[in-house]
């Protein structure tokens, strides 16, 4: 029943962990530089086009850029959203559009560019599309702290709860510990077998906590495959690293180990006989 | 041996229970501590055996002073006594085979060790057939010579026993005092109280507590038989 407990209270700072690490992927998997988007009027004139090309080109701060006429975006749109395209259609609504890597990721810098270029003819809107991954990233910060926090809690629970059923054990095992002291047992020899519980109790309950996650990964995976068919992403939940499977169950072990000492020593302690 | 310097013995709030005792055991002497009921016979085996410190005075067991023993030291003493309780003491959860290895296992012997033991302790006592049956399936004269198998098992130099023939027909009374007999004469000290002593040839001698002291130091006594 004890493993049973711990196995479902590290479950929910584990899944806690296991989603942040997926998100983390996310980001990760997203170039990491500063990019801009330009989007240029819908009546500019290829004599401006070049102009801000070519302005592009000799600022110092653009490391990439990318020209995407309005007709090929219109064209790729249309084929993402798998809808035909017809002569009769409304006029295209996209604009021509610069997108443009920075090789600074340099708030203050970045800001000043975005100014001039906004003063610029031809240009309508200008975008940088770094800040969500920024926001993304500190959400994950946030998020890593709440589970660690949260963790921190349950196992400060834990805790308690291993070293109630440990006293408990202690107070079953009293007459066997009374005259164990009375023939000569030292205190760290009747100890000993409430540690190797709490050890044991700690190993069970990380077992069932990996066992948890990772039915709950397969699961996921499952329901996702009908979502990839649908949406045509490539979107998986990834399990968690194979060492975070040790520390889940060095930790669980460790509770235990802890739990059974703090408990058992007091317990025993107090059933002194010599006086 | 043991020697008892101006020991008093008070619970916290209480009267003393035992008072300015002066005594000495010599090693391989049979001994025994009578008086009535709440004279101190118990209190006088725990203080012997590091059970209890005394309020006052000093205990001398070996050149050791037990009223200043550390309490780190004191499961080491202990396990240099063995003891046979008046309640017997013993571990209804397991036979007696496991009763009786319970102070070998303790001083972390190894399991062959442990079976040769224990074997013979229970021999010696004459339950060896029974090894593997529970305590609560024995009588009550078996019942105490499994306690003094437990107690005899790691060898010790001194047996103290708390008044062990105080629940026992005449019969088994005999039977354990024969035992301890045995074990005295072979060299190991051993210290008993009981309420009247039991008919023997074997020189003994006698400490009688009343009111918290020992008001008659009795020498070598031989009884008739």
């Amino acid at each position: 029943m004890m493993t049973i407990v711990i196995g479902i209270t590290l479950c929910l700072p584990s899944a806690g962990l296991l989603l942040i690490e997926n998100a983390g992927q996310i980001s990760q998997n997203i170039e990491h530089e500063a990019e801009i988007s330009i989007f240029l009027d819908k009546t500019v004139s290829k004599n401006q086009i070049d102009f801000i090309e070519l302005s592009l080109k000799k600022n110092s701060l653009v490391k990439k850029i990318h020209f995407e006429p309005k007709l090929i975006a219109w064209e790729k749109l249309q084929t993402k959203l798998d809808v035909a395209v017809s002569s009769s259609v409304s006029a295209n609504p996209l604009p021509d559009a610069f997108f443009i890597s920075l090789n600074t990721l340099d708030e203050i810098k970045i800001q000043k560019l975005i100014d001039n270029l906004d003063g610029v003819d031809g240009i309508e809107s200008v975008t940088v599309d770094g800040n969500w991954i920024k926001k993304l990233r500190i959400g994950l910060s946030l998020g890593k702290l709440s589970v660690f926090f949260i963790a921190a809690l349950l196992i400060i629970v834990l805790l308690v709860v291993i070293g109630n059923t440990i006293r408990l054990q202690t107070l079953t095992y009293k007459d066997e510990i009374e005259v164990s002291k009375l023939i000569g047992a030292t205190n760290a020899f009747i100890q000993r077998p409430f540690m190797y519980t709490g050890i044991l109790y700690g190993l069970g309950g990380g077992i069932i906590t990996i066992s948890i996650l990772k039915l709950s990964v397969f699961s996921l995976n499952v329901a996702l495959i009908k979502l990839v068919s649908i949406f045509g992403t490539d979107i998986i939940f990834n399990d968690l690293p194979k060492r975070y499977y040790i520390y889940i169950i060095v930790l669980a072990m460790l509770i235990g180990l802890i739990s059974s000492y703090i408990s058992a020593r007091n317990s025993i302690q107090r059933l002194k006989i010599y006086k | 041996m043991i020697t008892f310097e101006k020991v008093s013995k008070n619970y916290l709030g209480s009267p003393e229970i035992l008072q300015n005792i002066n005594l000495e055991i010599l090693s391989g002497e049979l001994v025994f501590v009578t008086g009535p009921s709440g004279a101190g016979k118990t209190t006088l085996l725990k203080l012997i055996s590091a059970l209890e410190k005394p309020s006052s005075g000093s205990i001398i067991f070996e050149n050791q002073n037990l009223s200043q023993i550390k309490n780190k030291e004191v499961p080491l003493l202990r396990r240099r006594f063995g003891m046979i309780f008046q309640d017997h003491k013993l571990l209804y959860d397991r036979n007696c085979f496991g009763n009786v290895a319970l102070p070998l296992e303790i001083n972390n012997m190894s399991k062959t060790d442990i079976n040769r033991r224990v074997r013979a302790a229970l021999d010696k006592v004459s339950l060896l057939k029974k090894e593997r049956m529970m305590p609560v399936t024995l009588s009550g004269g078996e019942q105490q010579r499994l306690a003094i198998a437990r107690a005899i098992v790691s060898r010790p130099s001194i047996l103290i026993a708390d008044e062990p023939t105080a629940n026992l027909d005449k019969e088994y009374a005999e039977e354990i005092m024969n035992i301890f007999y045995s074990f005295q004469q072979v060299g190991v000290t051993v210290i008993i109280s009981t309420h009247e002593i039991p008919s023997t040839k074997i020189n003994f001698k006698r400490f009688q507590l009343n009111g918290g002291s020992i008001q008659n130091l009795i020498g070598h006594v031989q009884l008739p038989s």
